[in-house]
């Protein structure tokens, strides 16, 4: 019962958590470039901002579908939040990815289409692995559930740490982060697919990116089990790496991307998969 | 109304050249790099005229680019302010009167704030951009045109099109 | 019953010689009522269908007539084989002649059933009829606007129902040696279909399809001299064999006949036939080359698959097809016709099938009917689709496709449907994926490490395909604001109410899914596989099928936001916004954009050496077993 309420609570306010990750974030970092930073509450300034101005489109379908994408991966999120099955969730995110990306296509805007381009790609480097990892976790606790993860007494890391070495390392792809940047690169294709989109109509794609933080800093969550403590340190922990990375490094290109995952992130999440079905550890 | 304050919290900045000789240019970046630090105001450098409320103009306006100053002018939302910055974009400074260019910004689009220097210094594009916010808290959302260069917007459905407000010569 | 199933046979017969005959007009009437009759009969089967398989013998007649249909159609083989210099061709079907020969001398009299239908007789029924029947019907336009005389685009109508004939005959056989003619006679269709243009490439393409499946005629002939050499099997039908099967322990057979399966399957290395094939007419591609010929893969591999289940023939089988998925998904990444990358991602979807198939575990067996109901009807929708491509937009390459989305948006929604059918929930397709990668899953540990490799491939052929569809997809949609109102293309009413049918009928299925799944694709696969029925338990909002569950709320939901979301898109009008001109820079010149490519030729020999590998290796482990 109490479990419900927290899952229910979490749902509701997925984007306010969002917006404060996104505020944290950048306050970190500045901190780590030893700038002041932008208040941590604004995100939400911004969105209010965005709310007041004129209004303005290229199209109705396509301001359309990024409000249909926010709706997708928020119920993407919902899923994953309530435990379902991790496959199903895996897919639906590529449902809401798949929005973005039509969306980006339907406009006739150079930009939006190498940002949509580039983000279809991003979802051949990060997909499999996530599919791996589901289903080495099914391996481990015999469903396919997510639920049986968080319920999990064992900390699921300690028993498949390989494929929480994989997350990591797709982790910035999915977020768009640097290295993995290409699919928004402000300074090569102007934030790729959320260009065209302005004022209210792009508050939906900005907050499907706070979403996004929910999405992924959950995945990093599961590996705890039921040890909530363990599981918000991993989140800190995965956070300041993620942001170390963003700060450190430079963008690779989409081949150099690919192959990174394709042979360093798939082999790690395949090493995995047979570690955990010949019970290894 | 209450969301006005918003404005002045998140400005999300847009910045164009036209014709400058990248003095300006690396001025303004200078602000965002860490020693200015002007995210700490909530700016972010977009590069995107749809979701930026202040357009930094930096450059005398050369004849090749005043097109494409009103057409990405044109594309951002209102409220929005422009500021010219350094003597060229305010006023043509030293390419004044050159066949080539125009003498400064606001020949072509309305001009809020006006940021002098030849390299203006980046404490001085904070107070203009300090400036403009003021300006932008007291916008309406009317649409705005360019001076020159631009043909009526069109009703259409209930839907205003504005694809074609910046004229070409 | 009898009469019935026997219906399904003669009438598209007595149909297709009708049409050579009648004049225009009686022709489309009587082709919109086959069509129609033949549904109604394959669903009236359907909702009838016990569980008892029907089984019947014809008169001994009609061995003879297949005999010498056997004979002439072999000679028939060699006569073209000859007549175009192609030595392939008429030295497999002379080698069929010889081996055929032999056997009328070994064959004993007594056989007492050549027919057999079960309810995955019947569900091929439905897929075969149904689709079948809609190509029909498009076709009727199709083909009037193709450039040929007026006999040869009768003669086009009537060949499709004279497939359709040998289909059913083929879903129905029992007797391997029916089987075999059958199984030729869509060979042959499929020759006569791919050189219907007449044109050099066209006869090149159909002569290389016509070798390759020989191959497959010939493995199911030597699955048949094995059988009659081998005292223990009885009588070579598919009945006797799967009852003996397991008691015999011999599978060199089932590896000849899963070897024929394959091949009819286009898996690499025999690939080659099913991309050549696309210069023959759309509706050919659809009907043949995508929605019911090729399934005649998984269909053989599943009526063996009680037996071949867990030796090492399957495990062998489920290596290819689980390379083929992958390999087959990165070469349509090269592609840019419309048809060849349909063409690729029939491979692809073909070997997840068979796939599934050999697995053949109760639930594995699920999800390979329903990948073939599903893929069927995406692919025929999106192969329609390519055809009206063709001849209203006269658009073949993906890259030429950049103004689809102006001057046809309900065509450009169509195949954006489509081609999200096949890849995302709550698709069909999708389910069947999303069973497919849960059942490796559960029976994992009985493939060893075979297991974790197929599942890496599963995953990266899913994504490789996703990033495909997206590709093709992104060259077509796109549009301009120059005006918010879309406006829909006028074309020809027979395109449009088979295109908007086999849309529905894919949303009806999809929507009828949680009710298909266990009052009829769970029974077909326990009548299949022989095994006890998967239990389907409705909790709440979830469904339990075996092992893996089908939560019903998620896949609603995602109906809404999917095939509705898409559809909504082009009529939802937002008042009191301003539109305004795409971000180009600020520059005024019209910037064109294509898709990206990967260049996958060096690849390709590689792809087919293995796929040789993998077909050798599977007579090898069957011969040394």
């Amino acid at each position: 019962m109490n479990n419900s309420i927290i899952q229910i609570l979490l749902i509701v306010l997925a984007p306010v958590l969002g917006g404060l990750i996104y505020g944290v974030e950048r306050k970190v970092k500045a901190r780590m470039q030893r700038r002041i930073g932008p208040p941590v509450l604004q995100p939400f300034y911004d969105f209010l901002k965005l709310m007041d101005k004129r209004k303005m489109m290229v199209h109705s379908t396509h301001a359309f579908l990024g409000i249909l994408h926010f709706i997708s991966l928020w119920f993407a999120l919902a899923v994953l939040i309530m435990g379902g099955d991790f496959i199903l969730i895996i897919f639906l995110h590529l449902l809401a990815t798949a929005l973005i990306i039509l969306a980006g296509f339907s406009t006739r805007s150079i930009f939006s289409h190498l940002g949509a381009n580039r983000s279809a790609i991003s979802i051949l480097a990060y997909e499999p692995v996530l599919v791996i990892i589901a289903i080495s976790a099914y391996m481990l606790t015999g469903s396919f559930d997510v639920s049986a993860l968080y319920a999990s007494d064992v900390p699921v890391l300690f028993k498949m740490p390989l494929a929480f070495i994989a997350l990591l390392m797709i982790l910035p792809i999915k977020l768009k982060k640097s290295p993995f940047d290409i699919s928004e690169a402000h300074q090569e294709v102007v934030g790729g697919v959320e260009l065209e989109y302005s004022g209210i109509f792009y508050e939906a794609v900005y907050t499907a990116k706070w979403l996004d933080y929910i999405f992924c800093y959950l995945l990093v969550f599961m590996f705890a089990g039921n040890n909530w403590w363990l599981g918000l340190l991993l989140v800190a922990l995965t956070f300041i790496y993620i942001n170390a990375l963003d700060n450190s490094t430079a963008r690779v290109n989409y081949k150099q991307m690919l192959r990174f995952s394709f042979w360093v992130a798939l082999p790690m999440a395949f090493l995995n998969l047979l570690m955990t079905m010949f019970h290894l550890i | 109304m209450a969301l006005n304050k918003f404005r002045t919290k998140s400005p999300w900045i847009l910045h164009y050249n036209a014709g400058s000789c990248n003095g300006c240019d690396i001025e303004i970046l200078a602000c965002l790099a860490p020693k200015y630090d002007i995210e700490r105001f909530g700016m972010i450098n977009t590069g995107n005229p749809k979701q930026s409320d202040i357009m930094l103009v930096t450059g005398p306006v050369t004849k090749r680019s005043r097109e494409r100053l009103v057409d990405i002018y044109s594309q951002m939302p209102e409220p929005k302010v422009v500021i010219a910055c350094g003597s060229c974009g305010c006023s043509g400074g030293v390419f004044r009167g050159m066949y080539n260019c125009e003498g400064g910004i606001d020949q072509y689009i309305p001009v809020d704030v006006y940021v002098p220097g030849c390299g203006c210094r980046p404490e001085q594009i904070i107070a203009g951009v300090v400036e403009a916010l003021a300006i932008l808290e007291k916008k309406t959302k009317d649409m705005e045109g360019s001076v020159k260069l631009h043909n009526d917007p069109i009703e259409q459905d209930g839907q205003t099109n504005r694809r074609e407000v910046a004229a070409v010569i | 019953m009898i009469a019935l199933i026997e219906s399904l046979f003669l009438i598209p017969i007595a149909v297709s010689a009708l049409l050579l005959l009648l004049p225009k007009t009686a022709a489309r009437f009587l082709t919109i009522l086959a069509t129609l009759v033949l549904s109604a009969i394959a669903i009236y089967l359907f909702t009838q269908a016990t569980d008892r398989p029907i089984q019947f013998a014809v008169s001994p007649v009609v061995n003879k007539i297949v005999m010498i249909a056997d004979f002439s159609l072999l000679l028939f083989v060699i006569g073209a084989g000859l007549k175009q210099k192609n030595i392939l061709v008429w030295v497999l079907a002379i080698l069929q002649l010889l081996v055929l020969g032999y056997l009328t001398t070994k064959m004993s009299e007594t056989q007492s059933t050549q027919f057999y239908v079960d309810k995955l007789s019947i569900f091929m029924f439905i897929l075969v009829n149904v689709i079948s029947g809609v190509i029909a019907v498009y076709s009727l336009k199709y083909i009037d606007e193709e450039k040929c005389s007026w006999f040869r685009k009768k003669y086009f109508i009537s060949m499709i129902f004279w497939f359709m004939a040998a289909m059913n005959l083929l879903a129905a056989a029992d007797n391997l040696e029916y089987f075999y003619l059958f199984f030729e006679l869509t060979t042959l269709a499929s020759y006569l279909f791919i050189r219907f243009r007449k044109d050099d490439e066209s006869k090149k393409n159909a002569l290389t399809a016509l070798w390759m499946n020989q191959i497959g005629g010939l493995a199911i002939l030597a699955a048949i001299v094995y059988t009659v050499l081998t005292a223990q099997y009885g009588n070579p039908s598919f009945s006797d064999l799967i009852a003996k099967g397991n008691s015999v322990a011999i599978i060199l057979p089932f590896a000849f006949l899963c070897i024929a399966g394959l091949v009819k399957g286009a898996q690499y290395p025999f690939n080659k036939w099913l991309i050549g094939a696309m210069v023959a007419p759309t509706p050919v591609s659809a009907l043949l080359h995508s929605s019911t010929m090729v399934k005649i893969a998984p269909f053989i591999i599943l009526r063996i698959s009680p037996v071949i289940k867990g030796t090492p023939v399957a495990t062998v089988m489920i290596g290819l097809t689980a390379f083929v998925f992958v390999a087959a998904a990165i070469g349509a990444l090269a592609q840019d016709t419309f048809k060849k990358i349909l063409a690729h991602s029939t491979i692809a979807l073909l070997a997840l099938m068979i796939l599934m198939a050999a697995v053949g575990t109760p639930v594995a067996v699920t999800a390979a009917l329903i990948l073939m109901l599903f893929h069927g009807l995406s692919k025929c929708l999106l192969f329609l689709n390519a055809g009206v491509l063709e001849h209203v937009f006269h658009m073949k390459q993906t890259s030429d496709m950049s103004k689809l989305g102006e001057a046809g948006p309900f065509t450009a929604l169509v195949v954006a449907v489509g081609f999200m059918s096949l890849l995302l929930p709550p698709f069909g397709a999708f389910v069947g994926k999303w069973f497919s990668i849960e059942t490796i899953g559960t029976v994992a540990s009985g493939f060893k490490i075979v297991a974790p490799l197929v599942l890496v491939c599963i995953a990266t052929g899913g994504a490789v395909l996703s990033l495909l569809y997206f590709k093709v997809l992104g060259a077509m949609i796109s549009r301009t604001g120059e005006s918010d109102k879309v406006k829909f293309e006028h074309i020809h009413p027979i395109y449009e109410s088979t295109l908007i049918f086999l849309l529905c009928a894919l949303l009806i299925c999809t929507l009828a899914l949680p009710w298909l799944l266990p009052y009829y694709f769970t029974q077909v696969a326990a009548d299949t596989t022989g095994l006890a029925l998967i239990p389907v338990i409705q909790q709440g909002t979830n469904i339990y099928i075996g092992s893996v569950h089908l939560p019903l709320i998620p896949m609603l939901i995602a109906f809404i936001l999917l095939p509705f979301g898409i559809i909504a898109g082009l009529f939802v009008r937002f008042k009191h916004v301003d539109r305004a001109k795409e971000y180009m820079c600020g520059e005024k010149v019209e910037y064109n954009f294509s898709s990206f490519y990967f260049s996958t030729d060096k690849a390709t020999p590689y792809f087919v050496a293995i796929g040789i590998l993998f077909f050798v290796s599977i007579v090898l482990v069957a011969f040394f077993m």
